[in-house]
């Protein structure tokens, strides 16, 4: 072996403490960086997903001018003739005012978003059914499925109560209506409909005065892969028309796009974090130079040039990056696969979506290996201009 | 015979000013190939600044320094190194190993650096053998004796066949029987190899009979061998 290859890992082995030091300050920050991408990423993938399960479906049709006027045996039909589908469901959006009143007199009138579910096809397509923590999910012309943020905005309402909407209809004539209480729905994180109420859509149609119309389609697909496909398909089907269909990602895009800028900022702050560890880096391969003059002075009494002195230090620093990229990242992927396995969640509520990022991995660690071997030429440069009598008379 | 070191009007000046110091002066000296040669004088005459302009780990102020027919001071810095590892032994008083290293791997070292690897470890062996360190090979310099040190030392100092090896007070950290020993050795192998010796010493009386002994007293270089003998003559 090349001798300044023997020497370089020699002299890194006898200063165990230094290397040890510089190897977890590189560790540590590549650990640091990956708890930051589990956590965010992780948040983000939870909250796309419930989105997904609760709102999205894996594709999302909408009307770019408005309310779809197709009936729902078109839309539906047409998607589940496709094998790929497994199912399709009706939603209608509106909103309504609840007014909180004790002993008669009005305390409080605020606005809810409603939205309107197809009772039966809805639990095929969607899981918000089984977002109802109490009761049922609804079934009969006025049952209500309230929010737990709502019900608790209504003074903590139960199901069984019965609950008073006042909604206005599209001629602005306001209509009220008395629902009984069927559920309460609830999610970990809140990434459900905890802010809503969930009506029958024939209900709310009625209600607002416009049977017939939808405000999107929501179709579950035997595999998300096919959305782009699928999604084609129906465009061309409906080229008459003004349908937008949107895929999750498409639908999440705003989401993901927030995400990425704080994971982006926060990964900026993991990498600031890996440049101190390169510092820390130099300092400890100054101090390991400094106690190594002597050795230096007689490797350069018996010709070793300034230019291998310069490779040798390098040569440590290649080793320092090599072990600390390498033990860093099996922290990471320890961390990862932990966060995995135990189903971590974020804030002791939502569930982390935690995903096996390879190639984020493979960049931080080849980023900490190229600081540690950076970190490592300006000591090395100084332990270059050592003259050798200085070097052997000096310690 | 072929001289393999020339010097011819060296000056060696350290400081400036009032700091001024002339450690040597207009020093000139020819020694021939295999000559085993004492350089003597009193503390700070300057007997390790000449070893160390010699060993080119520092430069004269001024004057010739040859050594096998190459004129140094025209040597930039890495062919300086190229230098001391082809041309060059050197054997310290103190701190000659590597810490790190066994003393096998510090052996091989100036033939490793020359990147002349054949046979090396066989050599090396061989020649730590005759050194009597054969039980030693693997072991760091921290785990041996300052006798066995110097011994290895010497045996750094052969293995590339340098034009000269240079010791400076190679015994003057042992015991005089160890001394002894290592005096023994050196004289032993610049017979066998037919090697040039410039060993600088307090004690020139351990050395018994050297081919030439030069003194150095305030930065100049006597031989006073040669003057008696002179002096003799006429
Ligand atoms: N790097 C230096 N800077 C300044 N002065 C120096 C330096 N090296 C040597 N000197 C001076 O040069 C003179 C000769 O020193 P040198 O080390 O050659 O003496 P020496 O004969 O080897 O002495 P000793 O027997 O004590 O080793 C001394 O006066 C010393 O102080
Ligand atoms: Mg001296």
């Amino acid at each position: 072996m090349d001798y300044r290859i023997t020497v370089a890992k020699k002299m890194l082995l006898s200063k165990k403490g230094s290397l040890l030091g510089a190897v977890l300050a590189i560790g540590v920050g590549i650990l640091v960086i990956s708890i930051i991408t589990v956590i965010f990423l992780g948040l983000q993938n939870a909250i796309i997903r419930d989105l997904k399960i609760y709102q999205f479906g894996d594709l999302m049709v909408t009307d770019e001018t408005g309310l779809i006027d197709k009936s729902d045996q078109l839309i539906i039909g047409w998607f589940e003739s496709n094998s790929r589908v497994i199912g399709a469901t009706p939603r209608l959006t509106s909103s309504t005012d609840i007014e909180i009143r004790k002993d008669g007199e009005l305390i409080e009138l605020f606005g809810v978003p409603i939205i309107g579910v197809d009772p039966l096809r809805d639990p095929t397509v969607s899981e918000l059914h089984k977002t109802v923590a109490e009761g049922e999910f609804v079934n009969s012309r006025n049952s209500i499925v309230v929010g737990s943020v709502v019900a608790e905005d209504l003074g903590g309402i139960q199901v069984g109560e019965t609950l008073k909407l006042i909604i206005t209809n599209r001629v602005d004539e306001e209509q009220t209506e008395f629902f009984v209480v069927n559920g309460i729905s609830k999610t970990p994180g809140g990434t459900g409909l905890d802010s809503n109420l969930i009506m029958p859509i024939d209900t709310l149609r009625d209600l607002i005065d416009r049977p017939e119309e939808t405000g999107n389609f929501i179709v579950k697909l035997t595999d998300p892969d096919y959305s782009q496909e699928i999604k084609e398909l129906f465009l061309l089907s409906f080229s008459n028309d003004d349908f937008e269909v949107k895929t999750t990602q498409e639908a999440g895009r705003d989401i993901i796009r927030n995400f990425s800028s704080a994971l982006g900022m926060f990964t900026l702050i993991g990498y600031v974090g890996l440049m101190s560890s390169a510092f820390a880096i130099i300092t400890i391969q100054m101090m390991l130079i400094s106690s190594k003059t002597r050795d230096i002075g007689i490797l350069r009494s018996i010709g070793t040039r300034r230019k291998d002195v310069l490779i040798i230090f390098i040569i440590q620093g290649l080793i320092i990056g090599l072990i600390g990229a390498s033990v860093g990242t099996a922290f990471g992927l320890a961390f990862t696969t932990y966060a995995k396995v135990t189903n971590m969640s974020f804030a002791g509520s939502l569930e982390l979506e935690v995903e096996y990022d390879f190639a984020s991995t493979f960049s931080t660690a080849l980023t900490a290996f190229t600081l540690a071997v950076f970190a490592s030429i300006y000591p090395a440069y100084k332990a270059t201009k050592l003259q050798p009598l200085e070097a052997m008379r000096g310690v | 015979m072929s001289k393999v070191l020339e010097i011819k009007n060296l000056y060696k000046e350290f400081g400036e000013g009032d700091t001024k110091v002339e450690a040597l002066k207009d020093v000139s000296i020819e020694i021939k190939k295999g000559e085993f040669i004492l350089i003597v004088g009193s503390s700070g005459s300057g007997k390790s600044t000449l070893l160390n302009m010699i060993g080119l780990l520092d430069r004269p102020t001024r004057g010739q320094l040859v050594i096998d027919g190459i004129e140094t001071s025209d040597l930039d810095d890495n062919q300086v190194s190229l230098f001391r590892n082809k041309k060059l032994g050197f054997i310290f008083q103190f701190s000659n190993l590597l810490s790190d290293l066994s003393i096998l791997e510090n052996t091989m070292l100036p033939r490793k650096i020359a990147k002349k690897t054949e046979n090396l470890v066989s050599e090396a062996k061989e020649l730590l053998k005759i050194m009597g360190l054969e039980e030693q090979l693997d072991k760091l310099p921290t785990k041996i004796s300052g006798g066995q040190l110097q011994r290895a030392a010497i045996a750094r100092g052969l293995i590339n066949n340098p034009s000269i090896v240079l010791a400076d007070e190679p015994t003057g950290n042992l015991d005089s029987e160890t001394a002894k020993t290592i005096v023994q050795l050196m004289k032993t192998m610049a017979k066998k190899f037919d090697q040039t010796f410039i060993v600088v010493t307090h004690d020139r009386d351990q050395f018994g009979e050297v081919d030439r002994i030069i003194t150095i007293s305030d930065g100049r270089a006597f031989e006073a061998d040669n003057t008696e003998m002179e002096v003799m003559v006429k």
